[in-house]
């Protein structure tokens, strides 16, 4: 039956919600259009929509709707995409934060993914060889939607979405998102020479910042680092060495590298440019490609280069499945960031970038993911069926750092800065719009089309160390007296005298006795101190203005499934707007004071309650809940093809 | 230098294991490369510093 057949015979129900009469094994249509926009506030959509500056959102919701949609608890991308993943919350896939941590140990570690080491090592000079390569693992548990489509032979696109690396299996068209790592397995470390003495003796986080010495002849030499080559049997970084010849009457630069020759002028972005690190010289090799950009020429001489990112030509990890779709990507399209989160927020927080010069590269990030999206909707548009999911990350790393410039109660507000830049988030979800009306009209208008974000967006002016909490109200005990602010509990905790511990951006632990190392609470106790714990917690005022800090305190185990609940913290904390976990706290370590003044471009934020940051729902077709909820998407998407709901799936389908 | 290290029966059994399983070709050059790679972390910082590092190319810690 189509849809508009069932529209007919649907009657009155039908005319509220279109969709609501086909019963599972059904399927509504053929093709489905998902586009994830992380970070979209439905907030500030109203307000732009209101004032007519989202044309084609507005247009798309007035066919459906336009709604908030609940966030998963904690509202975190690796969660809430987990979340519309699997169908489920994320007790049922395992990951509750960024960062988890081993009870073993208190360590927090990634909870995304694991690098298994290789094994079997034949020695071979001075080389170590693995006869079976180490792996990366997706911790991720439990199958993903479109496996159900795979078994009935629908195909689909999942382009980037986070939670995804390394990709599940799959015969489907999937790409990683969030969670890619750089080719040195961080989350993007990027390299500075410059001329500025001060600025190369800097200690920046997620940074190489090297003096760039020009001699008389105006030329520069450097090195790139790369990854660190295990198969030494002294582990050492491979290096990419290169010559730029500086050319200041011109305010060029041309960059010597592996035989390639790069021209910059003076605030100007390279091509991708690719390389190869040797492992084994003419064995055995990485690639990885860079961007080069001139930040400055003149007085100083600011050479900025990207983050080494896996190369989609040739992955030395797997970022798709089949693994040669990243290379048809970069055939057919040119080559891409593959970085989960590819703006560098960081070259911004430190002060490398300028706020201009950030802008510069979101948009030429965003820019880039319009070009893949025109692809992919091309070959959406010839293919008979399937699903698209196409995922967008500007609005969210842009929000993230462009905060500030709008809120004049943010301590980090600069009125110059501000005037000058503080268009940039509108525009950027202007702009999205426009791309969204290009697709719109590039595509048989019968097709549904679904825009969703997974959170939206809050200010973060101030940041709470909850261990400091925890000490003032005696639940962690230190061995040592000789606090400061850089004292990691991890070092000098009391923990046989310690009850409740914090880490990562939402996580709070009980130190229980049975599970942590030293534990000490038992399980008679646990119920009684969780609730002691959370009514406290949903006290705490901030003396500097009398406002409520946390939210909501979600006791997990009232919250989620409990297939993997061992992994998950005992309470995750729901910060009210305005708040979130300090830096210090997240990884561990102690602050001057319980709360503090957030100074710094990352100024927006979403780790708080998730009733404070709802995610948006836009959709060219009714639904039958007023509030969807992100575990609700996979169970519609797979109704709309007329697949049942995978058995651990939570949610419920919305047509 | 040179010093003697008495392991315990499990302790030895799991060296064993270890020995096997990676290819090392005895129990000092075990000994020599899990001592190495302890040092080169007291260096280096630690697990901590590495994870700190690696949050922060997300950018939520700075």
């Amino acid at each position: 039956m189509k849809r508009r057949d069932f529209i007919k015979s649907g009657g009155a129900i039908a005319a509220a919600a279109p969709f609501m009469n086909f019963g599972a094994g059904k399927p509504l249509g053929k093709k489905l259009l998902v586009v994830g926009c992380d970070g979209m506030d439905p907030g500030i959509v109203n307000r732009l929509m209101a004032a007519g500056e989202l044309p084609n959102l507005k247009r798309l919701g007035d066919r459906g709707i336009f709604t908030m949609m609940r966030s998963s608890i904690p509202p975190q991308s690796p969660v809430a995409w987990g979340s519309f993943i699997s169908g489920a919350d994320p007790g049922k896939f395992g990951i509750f934060d960024f960062l988890h941590r081993d009870p073993e140990t208190y360590i927090p570690m990634f909870s995304q993914s694991d690098t298994l080491p290789s094994r079997w090592l034949v020695k071979l000079g001075d080389y170590r060889i693995p006869l079976k390569p180490g792996k990366v693992v997706l911790k991720r548990e439990g199958p993903a939607f479109w496996d159900f489509l795979e078994e009935r032979g629908i195909p689909a696109t999942i382009f980037k979405v986070p939670t995804n690396y390394p990709p599940s299996p799959s015969t489907q068209r999937t790409l990683a998102g969030m969670g890619t790592p750089d080719i040195q397995g961080t989350y993007g470390i990027y390299t500075l020479f410059t001329s500025d003495e001060h600025e190369s003796q800097r200690d920046l986080a997620a940074a190489n910042v090297y003096y760039a010495y020009i001699d008389e002849n105006q030329v520069m030499e450097g090195q790139l680092e790369g990854p660190k080559n295990d198969l030494l049997r002294e582990s050492e970084p491979i290096v990419v060495p290169f010559k730029a010849y500086v050319d200041n009457r011109h305010k060029t630069v041309r960059i010597d590298i592996q035989g390639r020759e790069i021209l910059l002028a003076e605030k100007e972005y390279s091509d991708w440019v690719e390389l190869t690190f040797p492992l084994i010289s003419g064995l055995a090799s990485i690639s990885g490609m860079v961007r080069f950009y001139l930040l400055e020429m003149g007085e100083r001489f600011r050479l900025y280069i990207s983050p080494i990112h896996i190369s989609p030509r040739h992955p030395a990890v797997p970022i798709s499945t089949p693994p040669g779709y990243s290379a048809e990507l970069a055939d057919r399209v040119g080559l891409f960031h593959t970085i989960g989160l590819p703006a560098d927020t960081k070259a911004l927080s430190n002060g490398t970038f300028s706020m201009e010069n950030f802008i510069t590269q979101s948009l030429s990030v965003f820019g880039e993911s319009c070009r893949l999206f025109a692809y992919e909707l091309e070959r959406f548009d010839r293919q008979p069926e399937g699903l698209l999911f196409f995922y967008f990350s500007s609005l969210d790393q842009g929000q993230h750092m462009f905060w500030a410039l709008n809120d004049k109660e943010h301590p980090y507000y600069h009125p110059e800065e501000g005037r000058r830049f503080g268009y940039i988030t509108d525009e950027l979800y202007r702009k999205f719009d426009r791309v969204l009306g290009r697709a719109l009209k590039s595509i048989d208008p019968a097709i549904p089309v679904l825009v969703m974000s997974d959170h939206g967006f809050a200010p973060f002016r101030r940041e709470v160390n909850i261990n400091n909490w925890l000490l003032r109200e005696g639940y962690l005990k230190l061995s040592t007296r000789d606090i400061s602010e850089e004292t990691s509990i991890l070092d000098t905790a009391d923990w046989p005298a310690s009850r409740a511990y914090a880490l990562g951006l939402n996580g709070f632990y009980l130190n229980q006795k049975g599970r942590e190392k030293e534990g000490v609470v038992t399980t008679g106790e646990r119920r009684r101190l969780l609730e002691e714990i959370k009514a406290k917690l949903e006290a705490l005022v901030d003396p500097a203005n009398g406002q409520k800090v946390v939210s909501c305190a979600y006791i997990s185990e009232d919250n989620f499934s409990k297939d993997f609940i061992e992994r998950a913290p005992d309470i995750i904390l729901g910060f009210h707007r305005g708040y979130r976990i300090s830096d210090n706290s997240a990884l561990g370590t102690l602050d001057r004071d319980i709360i503090i003044d957030n100074l710094g471009w990352w100024s927006g934020d979403h780790c708080v309650d998730p009733k404070r940051v709802p995610a948006s729902f836009v959709s060219s077709f009714k639904i039958n809940a007023r509030v969807p909820d992100m575990r609700d998407v996979a169970p519609t998407i797979l109704k709309y093809f007329g697949v049942p709901a995978g058995a651990g799936m939570t949610g419920k389908a919305l047509i | 230098m040179s010093s003697k290290v008495k392991l315990s029966k499990e302790a030895d059994q799991k060296a064993t294991a270890i020995i096997a399983f990676h290819g090392y070709s005895s129990l000092e050059e075990l000994v020599e490369d899990l001592i190495g790679k302890e040092y080169e972390k007291i260096k280096s910082g630690d697990d901590k510093e590495e994870l700190a590092n690696k949050l922060s190319g997300l950018g939520y810690i700075s």
